[in-house]
């Protein structure tokens, strides 16, 4: 059987611009994993439920109560740093898998109260406009989108893609933020963290509070979580449980590990890489039998499992990771 | 102060027995018996799927050390296997249960072989494994969304018919899932409890470098546990998607509670797995007396939280690390 | 209350019981250690030497009994917290922390690091740099001692069990210790690198006033090179003072004779 397939689409405008924004966000998220796993030792599977607490308390405080947008940003903030305190004080003495599980649960504790909690949340109709219509989640977003794009045709690109002025703004965040971290990373802060990745114990028995130190890590990728959040709602242009399922962390994790842990610029090139194949299967003409959007969507599940296996059995250090760090863990 | 407790199958577990006959008594008194008992039948279908797809779940843990997220996309792969007898190829039900429980013993044997001994082998550490588990979901996910898409299926059982006994109604189907699901429960005590195998895979389970030492012959142990739980699974599976229906997400929506059967039993405990799967579908089902039904599903996520804050250990376990 | 200066007690035990799972394996020990001493701690195997440490140091929480340090109850106290009042300890199995390079091992155990607080690392980067210098000259120093400054760029993980027992040992007067507690500092070694860490431990003693506990199985370490000796058997402390003393001690012949265990170097397994 011949199948063929058109290529057409790596010129594609849309194409690049949906991998760029699909990787920035993923990028994002995974900055604040990969702090987490790769220089804390901490396995956090709570991603999705970060980005959600981020998305949707800033869009119920602008919509429901009328806050201004970056008020409402600061509170989304501020919930996020709560949150991670919660989900951290009790499950940080975990160990690995127990500690993935916890986090991951109590993602879904919010992705079913978003569910349900219809007066709160629009439960299962999303959320992203108040009930009259009048005003949206995006709307300071739309003035500044429209001014960026103002910007663009100034520097002489005639007509750039739509979503454009959020792949700036979304990479600007993700490019912040790796510097940050990677400042931070190698501060005594920082080394405070890798020795608890390497051993916790010794760390304790050197005079460091290994569990409040911890919880700042999970805190601090809380926060970039809900960031991240906030990109995909205005991405997706709407707020809906379904798009904060554990999948949206295991696809962070897929980005993590391609690029490979202990390292941040390589989260950066693993989204792009992951994000790329992800995306080509919808771009790639594929012919309808047998491929039907619910039989692409299973190829992308299993894309993303075989990434896994594949990576963890015969390159568990990913692209940048160093072989001898893997070697000499465990 | 963090405890390291000591082998308590009596103290917290008549502790917890006597909380649970006290919250029955207060519910019976608060919406009548037969509310409670009609609701306690379903939560008897639900625990007794839950229980199923945990003693398998925490009998591999003590083989992979590590709890597997693929454990329930197991589920779906015996669901959707029976699927394919019973509904696709026309035939009993009957048959499309022990097609799939063979057919996903099979597969548990399958990535034994083909995965887990090997990394076993190399000392692949936990983030490893744990991550290559998901991998597994996903791609047994992919499989079953592949062939059947995300088109709701049932299997072909009466999903309508009631049974009347005692003043109660349950439905006939619930009433066949709570006969399998125990009958199979019961055998399955039997034979941990009293074979030989049984006792060797409960001492795997347990502290596998230890029935090592001891001399059992590991690597057959292990082969008959991946059979015993993936047919387990499968069991599970079926038994879900016949009150329910069939979606590719079936078994990882089941996974969560089920972990939390799991850890309230106590990790590495199949009579501990079997115990919380019974209380979790109980506690689950009872819920919607007092909750709108639509919550219920996070009694088992609320339960698993808990359950690993104050007691990681179970509630029949023993000390060990968490 | 007695903050143990000169000659008087900085570290005192009283009834220490630990169990598990229904066996005691510190069962009552009571001691003290005189300050700028160089004490001993030794016993059969099982006899609960290790766990008491653990108790001690805030690693496992105790059942009962009475820790003081330097005049402060520590007993139940967070293993950081013992650390950061100047009662530090060395593992058994060595925690050299694999994958960061000796030098890191050595900054992360100084105290007072104004850089680990995020706030400061963000707001105060002046005062944070500062400090850094300080404490990578002191490592580097303190490596130079122990002639490990030339691998101060490399992975610990790649040190010999030898160079591992050496940066654990500098390690830990990284964090400005006034009691040191090692467990079998001598455990695996060569004679003469054991000869060359008993002698730093008096030197530093000497020098800087560090009081020493240390497990140990050797006993010509114990009987040549430390001023007190403290016995443990079955989780009880049966002897305590000068080592030949100690040595000549009925009840600590028993104990040894008893556990079957015979006295030699290289001590493993559980204390």
């Amino acid at each position: 059987m011949v199948l063929a397939v058109s290529l057409s689409f790596l010129s594609s405008g849309d194409f690049w611009t949906d991998v760029a924004l699909t990787a920035g966000i993923y990028a994002l998220v995974a900055l604040g994993i990969q702090l987490n796993v790769g220089f804390t030792g901490i396995t956090n599977f709570g991603a999705a439920g970060f980005m959600a607490i981020g998305a949707y308390t800033m869009a119920i405080l602008e919509l429901k109560a009328g806050f201004v947008w970056w008020l409402a940003a600061l509170c989304a903030i501020a919930a996020a740093i709560m949150f991670g305190l919660l989900v951290g004080l009790p499950s940080l003495r975990l160990r690995a898998d127990y500690l993935a599980i916890a986090t991951l649960a109590m993602a879904e504790v919010v992705r079913i109260i978003a569910q349900n909690a219809r007066g709160l949340t629009g439960g299962n109709q999303g959320l992203f406009c108040s009930s009259s219509g009048a005003t949206c989640y995006d709307d300071w977003w739309v003035h500044a989108s429209d001014k960026i794009n103002g910007w663009l045709t100034d520097l002489g690109w005639a007509n750039p893609p739509g979503l454009m002025p959020l792949v700036i703004v979304c990479w600007i965040a993700v490019l912040a933020t790796t510097l940050i971290l990677h400042y931070v990373q190698g501060s005594p802060w920082g080394r405070v963290l890798r020795a608890i990745r390497e051993d916790e114990d010794a760390a304790r028995a050197l005079g460091k509070n290994t569990f409040s130190f911890k919880l700042q890590s999970l805190v601090v990728a809380a926060v970039i979580g809900a960031v991240a959040g906030g990109f995909l709602a205005l991405d997706l242009a709407t707020i809906h449980p379904d798009d904060y399922q554990p999948l949206v962390t295991f696809y962070a994790y897929g980005v993590l590990i391609l690029g490979g842990l202990a390292s941040y610029w390589g989260v950066l090139v693993g989204a792009g890489i992951l994000w790329a194949i992800l995306e080509a299967t919808l771009y790639l003409d594929l012919p309808d039998p047998p491929f039907t959007d619910v039989r692409i969507a299973a190829l992308r599940f299993a894309i993303l499992g075989v990434a896994f296996i594949l990576i963890m059995a015969f390159r568990p250090e990913g692209i940048f990771g160093k072989r001898e760090e893997m070697v000499l863990g465990e | 102060m963090e405890r390291w407790s000591t082998r308590m199958r009596g103290g917290p577990a008549l502790a917890a027995g006597a909380v649970a006959a006290a919250a029955i008594v207060a519910m019976v008194a608060a919406k009548g018996l037969n509310a409670v008992a009609q609701t306690g039948l379903v939560g008897l279908s639900t625990g007794s799927v839950y229980a199923l797809g945990a003693i398998g779940l925490t009998l591999v843990y003590g083989i992979l050390k590590l709890v597997n997220f693929a454990h329930g996309d197991f589920l779906t792969f015996g669901a959707y296997t029976a699927f394919l007898v019973n509904v696709t190829w026309g035939l009993p039900l009957v048959l499309g249960i022990a097609f799939a429980m063979v057919a996903t013993a099979a597969l548990g044997v399958l990535f034994e072989r083909a995965m887990w001994a090997p990394m076993r082998a190399r000392r692949a550490g936990v983030l490893q494994l744990l991550l290559m588990t998901i991998g597994l979901a996903f791609i047994i996910r992919a499989v079953v969304q592949w062939f059947w898409s995300t088109d709701v299926r049932t299997l072909d059982v009466n999903s309508t018919a009631t049974v009347r006994f005692l003043g109660l109604h349950v439905g006939r189907t619930e009433l066949i899932v709570i006969a399998v699901g125990f009958a199979v429960l019961i055998a399955v005590g039997l034979l941990l409890r009293y074979t030989l195998l049984g006792k060797r895979m409960r001492a795997l389970a347990d502290d596998i470098d230890l029935a090592e030492t001891a001399g059992i012959d590991t690597a057959r142990v292990i082969l008959y546990t991946w059979v015993l739980a993936g047919a387990l699974a499968g069991l599970a599976g079926v038994l879900a998607g016949a009150v329910t229906e069939l979606t590719p997400e079936l078994g990882f929506d089941l996974l969560l509670p089920i972990f939390a059967a799991v850890i309230l039993g106590g990790i590495g405990d199949a009579y501990g797995a079997l115990a919380g799967g019974i209380v979790l579908g109980l506690a689950t089902e009872w819920s919607t007396l007092f909750i709108d039904a639509r919550w219920k599903i996070g009694v088992g996520f609320v339960a698993l939280i808990v359950a690993l804050i104050i007691r990681p250990q179970g509630i029949f376990g023993r000390a060990r690390a968490v | 209350m007695n903050d143990g200066g000169a000659n008087g007690c900085i570290f005192r035990a009283e009834g220490v019981v630990k169990r598990f799972a229904g066996i005691r394996a510190v069962d009552g020990a009571t001691c003290d250690v005189e300050e700028g001493s160089i004490t001993a701690l030794i016993g059969p195997n099982g006899a609960g030497k290790t766990t008491f440490f653990n108790v001690i140091t805030g690693f496992y929480p105790p059942d009962s009994g009475i820790a003081e340090f330097a005049g402060r109850q520590i007993l139940g106290r967070p293993p950081h917290s013992i650390a950061r009042l100047g009662m530090v300890r060395t593992f058994q199995i060595t925690k050299a922390l694999a994958r960061m390079p000796l030098l890191d091992n050595m900054m992360l155990a100084a105290p007072d690091q104004p850089g680990e607080r995020l706030a400061n690392v963000v707001l105060r980067p002046g005062l944070v740099r500062r400090r850094e210098r300080e404490v990578r000259e002191r490592a580097l120093e303190l490596l130079g001692i122990f002639g490990l400054r030339d691998l101060s760029d490399a992975y610990a993980g790649t040190l010999s069990g030898g160079q591992r027992k050496l940066l654990e040992f500098a390690r830990a007067l990284m964090a400005r210790p006034r009691l040191l507690l090692l467990d079998e500092p001598l455990a695996g070694v060569n004679p003469t690198l054991a000869r060359e860490i008993l002698d730093y431990m008096r030197r530093l003693r000497h020098d800087l006033g560090i009081t020493f506990l240390f497990i140990e199985h050797d006993m010509e370490a114990v009987m040549n090179h430390s001023d007190r000796v403290i016995v443990m058997a079955e989780g009880r402390v049966i002897a305590a003072g000068e080592p030949h003393a100690v040595r000549r001690d009925p009840a600590v012949i028993d104990a040894y004779l008893g556990a079957g265990s015979a006295e030699g170097a290289g001590g493993e397994g559980s204390a």
